[in-house]
């Protein structure tokens, strides 16, 4: 599915309002176990290689953290079955913690973030799945982060958790526009939640957006207490407000022009340099 | 869902509605090492404020496939007796921490993630190189010292 079309599974509708779904976090649905499975693989691998560069583990030395399966055996049966060909990491709270390889070091060699024309290629159920994988990448960086805050030791590349959390930003615009792009085809709204301005009783305007109550309108007496209008005599301070608005921002400018002529007068040659480039 | 829970609008609630369901959650949770010695079991997280206890549950199991017998949660508050430069209070934020036991007699301990490094041989010798090279950069801007001397007598000699 590619950004321009709206086509979006129709199992998936429910992502606009993002609380009713029949799906659980993390969970893949039942539908396309399988083939979902060698897509999270081929998508991990991916990312494992864009983001980080090592990624064998064998085995933590500073961790004891037994296998919670008893019988290798009939573990191994299972994957052959339910994944075919595809190994699904299982790792568990190890990945809390970044290779072991790469412990000690002072900087870790990492890829670029998705940008959002790359996002815009994958398909919905991609996405989904990348979210989990970055939320992974994402809790790692902080684990990371928060122990070398406590040891007082510079964090080994730091500017990974920046990268992640673009590409989860994207992810997350990607995944709306798909849902706008869907809503006003099915029903012609844009938003999810409809709503309109209003103005409250100082004539400043607001979005209001509806929603359920457990009564209607006119039993509710609190809301009915709410006066979304003004009255006339409010105009010579709306009057008021606009002007000081107005007047704080000219101040804002000016102090930035003066700002910058006299940073120029101070420094000529850096001020040339600047506005050539 | 517009990225997590953070933002979600949730449906008015009503008997027999369908259970609440999360895309894409932005909860983290990072793994710290225990203040206080716990149990070989009890691993214990720093946690989104807006998470439950079942919450810490599904994610465990669902996201990092981990079982989990337990969670205990409470919330730590940050403390406020910091001044700055105006003696204005700073309050440092607070945060949930999450005690997770974990199912089926696995055991847990924090590894060390800064271990001491043996550097190879290769990085010392350029790391020796490097430091040599900036030495004799920095006693050529400094010049020579017998003819900064020089210099001086020969001012001392004009007065």
């Amino acid at each position: 599915m590619y950004g321009g079309r709206a086509r979006v599974r129709p199992g998936r509708r429910h992502l606009g309002k993002g609380q009713l779904s029949p799906c659980a976090p993390g969970a893949v649905g039942g539908r396309g176990a399988m083939a979902a499975a060698a897509a999270m693989a081929a998508l991990g691998r991916s990312l494992t290689a864009a983001l980080r560069l090592p990624r064998a583990r064998p085995g933590l030395p500073g961790m004891a953290l037994n296998l919670y399966h008893k019988n290798p055996q009939k573990i191994e049966i299972l994957h052959q079955v339910k994944f075919l060909h595809t190994t699904v990491s299982r790792r568990g709270l190890e990945e809390f913690f970044d290779d072991p390889g790469n412990w000690g070091e002072k900087s870790v060699k990492s890829g670029d973030s998705w940008n959002i024309k790359q996002l815009r290629g994958k398909s919905s159920e991609d996405l989904h799945k990348l979210w989990y994988v970055l939320l992974k990448e994402k809790n790692m960086l902080l684990t990371l982060e928060q122990e070398s805050k406590r040891q007082r030791k510079p964090m080994p590349s730091p500017e990974r958790l920046e990268k992640v959390e673009t590409s989860m930003k994207n992810i997350d615009l990607v995944v709306r526009e798909r849902e706008i792009a869907l809503r006003l085809l099915q029903t012609g709204h844009e938003k999810p939640v409809p709503g309109e301005w209003r103005h409250d009783f100082l004539g400043r305007t607001f979005w209001y957006s509806y929603k359920e109550w457990p009564i209607p309108w006119h039993l509710n007496k609190k809301h009915k207490k709410k006066r979304f209008y003004y009255l006339p005599h409010v105009n010579h301070f709306i009057r008021l407000r606009l002007e000081k608005t107005l007047r704080k921002r000219a101040r804002q400018q000016s102090l930035e022009r003066t700002r910058r002529k006299v940073l120029e007068r101070k420094f000529p040659d850096v001020a040339v340099k600047s506005q050539s480039q | 869902m517009a990225a997590g829970a953070r933002r979600a609008v949730y449906p008015l609630f009503q008997r027999g509605g369908p259970q609440l369901r999360i895309f894409r959650p932005n909860f983290f949770m990072v793994a710290v090492r225990p203040g206080v010695p716990q149990p070989e079991d009890t691993v214990q997280f720093r946690v989104s404020m807006e998470m439950t206890k079942l919450d810490i549950r599904n994610y465990l199991e669902r996201i990092y496939n981990v079982p989990v017998a337990a969670v205990r949660t409470r919330i730590q508050y940050g403390a406020n007796n910091k001044r700055n430069h105006r003696n204005q209070r700073v309050k440092k934020p607070d945060y949930k921490v999450a005690y997770v036991q974990l199912g089926q007699g696995q055991t847990f301990q924090f590894p060390n993630l800064f271990p001491e490094k043996e550097q190879d041989a290769e990085t010392r010798s350029f790391d020796d190189f490097r430091d040599k090279y900036m030495e004799k950069e920095k006693q050529k801007e400094e010049g020579d010292p017998r003819r900064v001397c020089k210099k001086l007598l020969c001012l001392l000699n004009r007065h």
